[in-house]
Parts: C-alpha cells; structure tokens; sequence
C-alpha cells in the first residue's frame, strides 16, 4: 500500500491565549512512500515527525492537505477504519491483559463478516507472535517481560490485524543502547518479511540511516530532504541536513569563496570554479580529512584518538563552528603526536559548501 | 544534647493531642469492649453501686432481640441495593463526562452538589416529594399526590403511599434506596472520574487504532484500569451504608418509619443509640462490637472478591 | 502477510467515512442526553425545595402541582426563620464550628510537625497506633463518649459539642503527608539561621500546606453543619442545639397537615451557607473530599 501525503499542513491553536500565536506543527508535507517501503521520519524534538505520524494514523486530524492510502482518501476517515497499525512510544500495552490476550484484542473487535473463530485468532495471534518471537512469553503479563519484549508484543499486537500500514513511534527510544541494536535488526527484517509499508519515527539519525529505505528529515514542521540515507548523507541540501546525519558529525568551518577558490582563514582549501565570491560554511565529513605533509588546511593538533580499527585525529581551527575538528582515519596511518599542528588534505566528494546567509547547499563542479 | 531537646520538644507538640485522643478514643476502645461483657451493664446503675457479672449476654440478648434482625434486615437490603446502583450510575456519569469537553466543569460541580447538602435536611425535601399531603376522609382521596406519585400517574401508573399512613416496607426502602444513591452519587462520581483521568490516554488510542467498539472498551479497558478506585468506592460504599441513620431519620424523622409503624426502618446505628439512650451501655456496646465485626467480615470478604478482579 | 487483502480495501470510502460520522454524532448526542437527564434529576430537589418553598399552603396542597409558584411568598422564609428559632441555631452551630476548627488546627499542626519533622522515640510505633485507631467506626466511641461526658458534668453544654471531635487522626496524617513534601534543609537552614521552631511552622510550613489547611476548616465547618447523631445525644436542648437538630426537632410532623412551604424555606435557607461555601471554594472541597472519603 503507497501512502501519499499531499500539502499535509498541522496548525496548533496557541496554548498562551495572550499572545494568540499559532503554532504550526507541520508545514506543507508532500511526499509519495511507496509500497512496501521502510521509511523513517526523522528530525530533532518538535520538528513535526510524530504530528505527521499521528495525522497518518488517524489519531489527529490536519487542518488542510489530503492523505491517501493507495487511491483512497482516507483524510476524513477515523483511525479504526484506515486499518493500520500503530507503536506507541511506551507501547500502551494492557497491563491487565496477558501477552496473549493483547496480541487477541485487536481480533477480537472485528465483527460483521470480518469475525474470526476463536481458533482462528489463536492462529493468527501465534503466527505474530512467532514472528517477533515472543511465542513463549504468550501467558506473561506486560510488567512481567523486558522492554525489549514488551516492544515485540506491540508489534505483533500491531501486526496481527494484517495492517495496510504500520506506524511505529519512537520504536527504540525506551530501549538501553545494547537492545536498540538489536530491535532495529528485528523491525528490519519484520518488515521485510511482511513486506507491509512501515513508517517510524526517530530522533536518533544513526537509527534512521541503519534501517531505513528512505529518510525523511523535518526541521520545525518543514521537510529538509527526503531520499535513501546514503543520497542524504552524501548529498545534503543544507546545512541542517549535513550537520543532523553523521556520527560523529560533520565539521564546520567559516570560509568565504572568491575567485573560484575557497578560503578558510588565509588558507585556499578547494578549487570550486564558476562559484560566485560569497561568504560560506564549509562542511567535511570527518572521514573526508586525512593528515598529509602537504595538507591544504593547516590545525592545531590535539590529541589522537585509536579506537581500534579507526583513529580520530582531533584538531582544532580558529573558524571552526565545532569547537574540534575531527578526522576520522584507518589507526595504521602514524601521526606525530608531538607535532604542534597537523595538515589536512581534503576529499572533495566529503567536502560541502553552503551559503551563510541561507545556509542552502551551493553547488560546484569536483574537478 | 540536641536529640534530648527534639524529644521533649516531640512529646510537648504531641501531648494534645495525645492527651485527647487517650480520653475520646482509646479509652473508649477498652471501655466498650469491657461494658459489652458485663451482664446488662448500664452506666446509672453503674453509679449507683450495681455490680455486673462477666460474661456474654449481652450479646445474645442483642441476638434474639427480634428488633435487632429487623434492624440488620434493613441496613443489609439498603446496603445490598443502593451499593451495585450508585456505582453502575456513577460510573456511567464519570465516563460520560470524562468523554466531554464543554460543559464539563458545569456538570461535574452539578453532580457534586448533593455531598454538600446536609442529609437531614435534603432528606426532608426528599420527603416532601414522595409525601401525600392533606388525605380528605370525606372523599377518602389525597389532596396532592406528591410529585413523584404526579409523575407515576403521568405516564399511567397507579399513585401508591410512599411513606404515610399504610405505606408498605418496600414502599419505604424504594424511597430510601432512590434517596441514598441521589446521597452516594457525588463521592463516588468524583473518585472515579479522578481515576479516569488518570489512565493513560494511550490505551485509549490504541483501542481505537483496532476499532474497539465503545461498550468493549468500557468492559476491558475502562473497568479494568479503574478497578482499584471501584473496589476504593465499592467498600466505602459498604461501610457507609451498613452505618446508615441520619439519611432515615431525614426522610422519616426519629421515628424511623411511618406514622402507624414506627421503628419500622431502624438501623443497626439506631438500634445502638437507642439502647444507649436508655442507659443500657452493656447492650449498646455488644450491639456496636456486632457491627464493627460485620463490617470487618464485608469488607474483608469484598477485598477478596475484588483482588481476584483487581488486576493490577 | 503481505499478499493476504485488507477487509477495508474493497470498501467505499466515502461511505465509510459518512456512517463514521454519523455514528460519532449520534454517540456525542447520546452522551450529552444521558449527562444531562441525570443532572437534571439531581436537580430536580433543589428545584422542589425552592419553589416549594415560595408557594403559599393551599398552593401546595393542590391536587395538579404547579411547576413555578403563582404568588411568591417571601414571607415564607421569614416565617421559617422565626419558628425553627434559625438565628439561634445558626449562632450556636458557628460558634461550635469556628471554636472547634481553631483548636482542631492548632492539635492538627503541632501533631503533624512532631510527626514530619522531629526525631523522637517510639514515632513510627505511635504514628502506626493513631492510624489503626482510624479503622473503628466512630460508633464505638460514642457510647463510651456518652458516658465521659455525662461523669465529666458536660451534658448539654458547648464543650460536650466540641472537645471529643477536636483530634482527627485523618487530618493529622494528611497534613503531616504535606510538611514531608516541604524540603527538609529549609527547616536545618532555619535551624542555622536561629529560628525557633513556631516562627519556622509560621513562615515556611503553613503557608505551604495551606491549601491542605483549608481543605481542613472547610471539612471541619461541614461536620459541624451536619453533626446530628453526637448533639442529638449531649446537648439537644434549646440553648444549645446545633442547625441539624433544631431543623428535624421543629418540623417532626411528617403525616400531613405541617405548613410544607415555610418547612421547605427552612430547609433552603439551612443549605443556602453550605452552597455558598462550596461555590466559592469549590477546588478544595473536591480536593479535600476525593482525599478523604469522608462526609464532614
């Protein structure tokens, strides 16, 4: 089932009466998902991801745009009759109901011709139930399982009605970071496995890169871009997206271009023909820098750090915005950690320019 | 030095209290339980040298009292009808009213007016509407029905005595069962509403997101989060109609019943103050003591009946 | 599951979407209608009493009532006031309120700070004492009570009225519940800084737990409003009697030929303060009450 969200615009009335200012939760949302699809709405607090989530389910209503699943309009049907499926951020299991007896309720509501016998959801209760492997905690009431189980029971409890769409909110978040590893895992393959279109949201952009077909990343109710992970990640729009992805996260510098050439401090780091003089903020990847005797941008050496396989080389520039600059390298290459400074030879597919006043990605031509 | 100080300190704040409560309250405690074991003890005679012999006939004398099964009969039939009604009622009004949103507050302090009413004297008013007034022997007819015998001949019914002359005991407790409940709604309203709005709004969501039917969600989901303030409200329920008097006394006056039949609807409570009355102390206690013993076994057995129900 | 259909797919939407709505419509409506039959029956008393109140006797008396009075009768009330000697009633049932809330507040206090704040043997094993004593019904008091009071010479006196009810082992334990809320370095902080123990109760604890305090008076206030059993007992003669007695002693006569009118004003105007109060101080009553569970 593609779901489609047209215009999809969420006003708030104001909670101060006062100042009566309104509060626009998502703005103008547009956006195709495709059938079958994984994506992950993602963006920092009050960026509008679980408003727009909401809206999808049902549960709130937009104050103007459409929302289709497949063709039907469903903007002005109510939750229970969109049949999909939904993960609450603490996942609102009933805690006077066994595990069983939760995966049973949403069965047990269909009437008219949908109604099942009761072998019939037993099966069908199992058959999530083994999906998300929990089939042997089915007698256990919710304050008797982990979170991690109590996670899995409310997506079987989800899936078990055979939604056209799932809906999971802040699926990790209650999670230690051990179990989140493995929980995203499992929604992957979940998800795959049933093939049913899955829409999350997350916080967490290390989540939402791992797993996800296509990332959705919202800033204060607007879409920044919408692509696979890797797209965004290599080829963000603007400065929200670039510094929102990566962990860790791209590094930031005051720079200014002119004459076809970008300078940070005095130093001309790039050759970027055919862009206008403009003041920018350059961004670099962490693992677009390595340490060369002929680096282009000199810093002020730190401390190395070897993490095994990696090192991260952290230096520090007068016109950094971050107050390090980190390289992230393979450990085998040596780098004097005497030295007072160290030089950066810069990868240019790593290397981003945005204008500092809009803070939008400028375009040039890697020579 | 300083821990000497807070004690004295401790003890000097507390000896009011202390002093009071050892007076009123656990003397009392012994007192009672000494008076209930001395054969036909009374206070006057008490003081006037009158010795009392140990033992247990004061109770068994409360026991064959035929006034004193009577009473136990009323307090049970009250208690046993007035209990499932005004919960079922009150829970029906808090989830209503948890489910709106104008009007809300209005309503919730309209359904919290009767608790502050003084029941004697909304018991009078009660009275009044159920009460026939003015009987014409010439025409062997009433002058005014009552209100509520009007509304009865409204929609076709036949006007009965509620509470007059020749009015039957089932007329009498119908009148005190719709009394009471009127009395017990506004409690047990704002105790359940109070636990309504405290369940999680999710569990709510989620039953929506399955379609759950309203009637389903009030019987799995509803009933079951709010099972702790029902067994709250059912047992104070209990408790406060097994101690039932001055709602009596408002509707019949200290006659505690019709005019040609008084004592009629006495009380468990009643029937101690009126054997405390007559300065017989020994029969008032044992007559206290039964229905401290009755309550603890009700309540005791409705908290096993609700732990079994409540789920968590 | 993937590949199995949806039951909603097939369906028209449209449709769907309009019998939802109906339905929803239908289901506010039922709600509204059911809400508001109920308040009206739990009304319809207050309404009796008042208009009742304002008929004149035969008005009353008259076989096809009437659902608002044809002439008013004010003079009703001031009938009422006269013969149930209100003015009187009122007095005595204020004084016993006012002089048994103060001394009950100033127990209550000391007694809760003891508990909260201060270290002393045997506190736990005292405080779990006072709470059990909270599991007898008052009845069993009484009647020990009775006696108390008659060996003390106290029959038909104030003091019969108000000292046996001045300790609340309730209120004692909903305030000292409030003080343990109170930080305890504010009280070491005035420890340090010199402050006595009465000048800290005063300026810091009780206008922090001043909203539990009036929850307090106002329960307190009620009780004495409404106190019928205990008066009934020690002190039920004209002098002293309290509203509640006074108003059932002078309108015995349920059997029919009673002024029904000027019985109805006296009953409105007994209930009259209580409404006020709970109109003005609606948020601590229901605060107080949904924590107690007690009448008064």
């Amino acid at each position: 089932m593609k779901v489609v969200l047209e215009n999809l615009t969420k006003i708030f009335p104001s909670r101060d009466k006062k100042s009566g200012k309104e509060v626009v939760a998502v703005n103008d949302f547009t956006f195709e998902i495709p059938d079958g699809q994984l994506v992950g709405l993602l963006g920092p607090s009050g960026c509008g991801k679980s408003t727009t989530l909401y809206m999808i389910s049902g549960l709130q209503k937009p104050s103007s745009g459409k929302i289709y699943f497949g063709d039907d309009d469903v903007t002005e049907l109510s939750t229970e009759n969109r049949g999909i499926g939904l993960v609450f951020q603490n996942y609102a299991l009933y805690p006077h109901m066994t595990v069983q007896q939760n995966i049973l309720f949403p069965l047990q509501n269909l009437g008219g011709k949908d109604k099942l016998s009761k072998q019939e959801m037993l099966d069908r209760a199992y058959e999530a139930a083994r999906l998300v492997q929990i089939d042997e905690l089915m007698d256990r009431k919710p304050s008797e399982l982990s979170g991690g189980q109590q996670q899995r029971v409310a997506i079987a409890r989800a899936l078990v009605k055979m939604p056209r769409v799932l809906l999971l909110d802040e699926p990790l978040s209650n999670l230690d970071a051990r179990l989140r590893l493995q929980t995203r895992e499992e929604i992957r393959r979940i998800q795959k496995e049933t093939g049913i279109t899955t829409i999350f949201v997350t916080h967490d952009q290390e989540e939402a890169m791992s797993i996800s077909d296509v990332i959705v990343v919202m800033k204060l109710g607007v879409v920044q871009q919408i692509g696979k992970p890797q797209d965004v990640y290599d080829d963000p729009k603007n400065l929200f997206v670039a510094t929102f992805l990566g962990t860790p996260p791209i590094n930031v510098l005051e720079g200014k271009v002119e004459g076809g050439k970008v300078y940070i401090g005095d130093e001309a780091v790039m050759n970027v023909n055919g862009v206008e003089d403009q003041n920018v903020y350059i961004g670099i990847r962490p693992e677009g820098i390595e340490p060369a005797a002929d680096g282009v941008l000199t810093c002020k050496l730190n401390n190395v750090e070897v993490m095994g396989r990696d090192a991260s080389v952290v230096s520090s520039h007068e016109n950094s915005v971050n107050p390090v600059v980190r390289a992230i390298i393979s450990s085998d290459i040596k780098v004097d950690t005497t030295a007072e400074a160290v030089k950066f030879n810069i990868k240019p597919h790593k290397f981003f320019l945005f204008n500092k006043d809009t803070e939008e990605r400028v375009y040039f031509e890697v020579k | 030095m300083v821990d000497s100080k807070q004690q004295w300190k401790a003890w000097l704040y507390l000896s009011p209290a202390i002093i009071l409560l050892l007076v009123f309250t656990v003397w009392p405690i012994f007192n009672t339980l000494r008076m209930a074991f001395l054969n036909g003890y009374g206070n006057m005679a008490a003081m006037g040298g009158a010795t009392f012999d140990l033992g247990i006939q004061n109770f068994l004398k409360v026991i064959e009292y035929d006034k004193f099964i009577d009473c136990l009969k009323t307090t049970a039939i009250l208690c046993v009808a007035t209990v499932p009604i005004s919960t079922t009622l009150a829970l029906l009004i808090a989830v209503a009213l948890n489910s709106i949103k104008p009007l809300q507050k209005t309503l919730q302090t309209i359904f919290f007016l009767p608790y502050v009413t003084n029941s004697i004297a909304i018991g009078m008013v009660f009275a009044t509407m159920f009460n026939i007034v003015g009987y014409n022997p010439v025409e062997r007819a009433a002058d005014t029905w009552g209100i509520i015998n009007n509304v009865i001949q409204f929609f076709g019914g036949e006007a009965i005595s509620w509470i007059n002359q020749g009015s039957t005991y089932t007329a009498n407790i119908a009148v005190m069962i719709v009394y009471i409940v009127w009395n017990a709604l506004p409690f047990k309203i704002l105790i359940l509403l109070g636990g309504l709005q405290s369940i999680n709004k999710q569990y709510y969501d989620a039953a929506k997101v399955d379609g759950t039917p309203k009637a389903r969600v009030l019987t799995r989901i509803t009933i079951p989060l709010l099972s702790p303030m029902l067994a709250y409200v059912i047992i104070t329920g209990f408790i406060g109609g097994f101690k039932e008097y001055s709602s009596i006394v408002g509707i019949f006056g200290e006659k505690m019943g019709p005019p040609d039949d008084a004592g009629r609807l006495n009380t468990m409570v009643g029937f101690v103050y009126d054997a405390l009355e007559k300065d017989r102390q020994g029969l008032a206690s044992a007559g206290a003591l039964i229905l401290f013993v009755i309550i603890l076994i009700v309540t005791l057995f409705n908290n096993k009946v609700i732990k079994k129900h409540v789920h968590y | 599951m993937s590949t199995k259909t949806t039951v909603m797919q097939e369906r028209d939407v449209k449709k769907r979407t309009l019998v939802q709505n109906i339905v929803k419509a239908l289901g506010k409506t039922g709600t509204y209608a059911f809400l508001l039959i109920m308040a009206l029956i739990i009304l319809f008393p207050f309404y009796w009493m008042i208009i009742s109140s304002l008929k004149t006797l035969p008005e009353y008396r008259q076989a096809i009532p009437t659902f608002w009075p044809r002439e008013i009768m004010w003079s009703n009330y001031a009938k009422a006031f006269e013969e149930a000697n209100l003015g009187n009633l009122f007095m005595n049932t204020l004084y016993v309120g006012l002089v048994s809330t103060i001394i009950s507040l100033v127990i209550t206090v000391l007694s809760a700070f003891a508990f909260a704040r201060l270290e002393f043997k045997g506190k736990e094993t005292l405080f779990g004492a006072l709470l059990a004593t909270m599991m007898i019904p008052g009845e069993l008091f009484t009647i020990t009570n009775y006696i108390t009071v008659n060996q003390l010479g106290w029959m038909h006196t104030f003091t019969a009225l108000i000292v046996p009810f001045l300790v609340s082992v309730f209120y004692i334990y909903l305030l000292r519940q409030n003080f343990m809320q109170i930080p305890n370095e504010l009280y070491l902080a005035a420890k340090v800084d010199g402050t006595s123990d009465i000048k800290y109760l005063w300026k810091v604890m009780i206008p922090l737990a001043l909203p539990t305090l009036i929850s307090i008076t106002i329960l307190k206030m009620m009780g004495a409003w409404n106190s019928y059993i205990w008066p009934k007992l020690v002190a039920n003669d004209a002098a002293h009697q309290m509203i509640t007695n006074g108003l059932r002693n002078a309108f015995t006569d349920t059997s029919g030929q009673a002024n029904y009118p000027v019985q109805m004003a006296a009953v409105a105007i007994v209930s009259a303060p209580l409404f006020l109060v709970f109109l003005c101080l609606r948020k601590y009553i229901m605060q107080g009450v949904s924590r107690s569970g007690i009448k008064g």
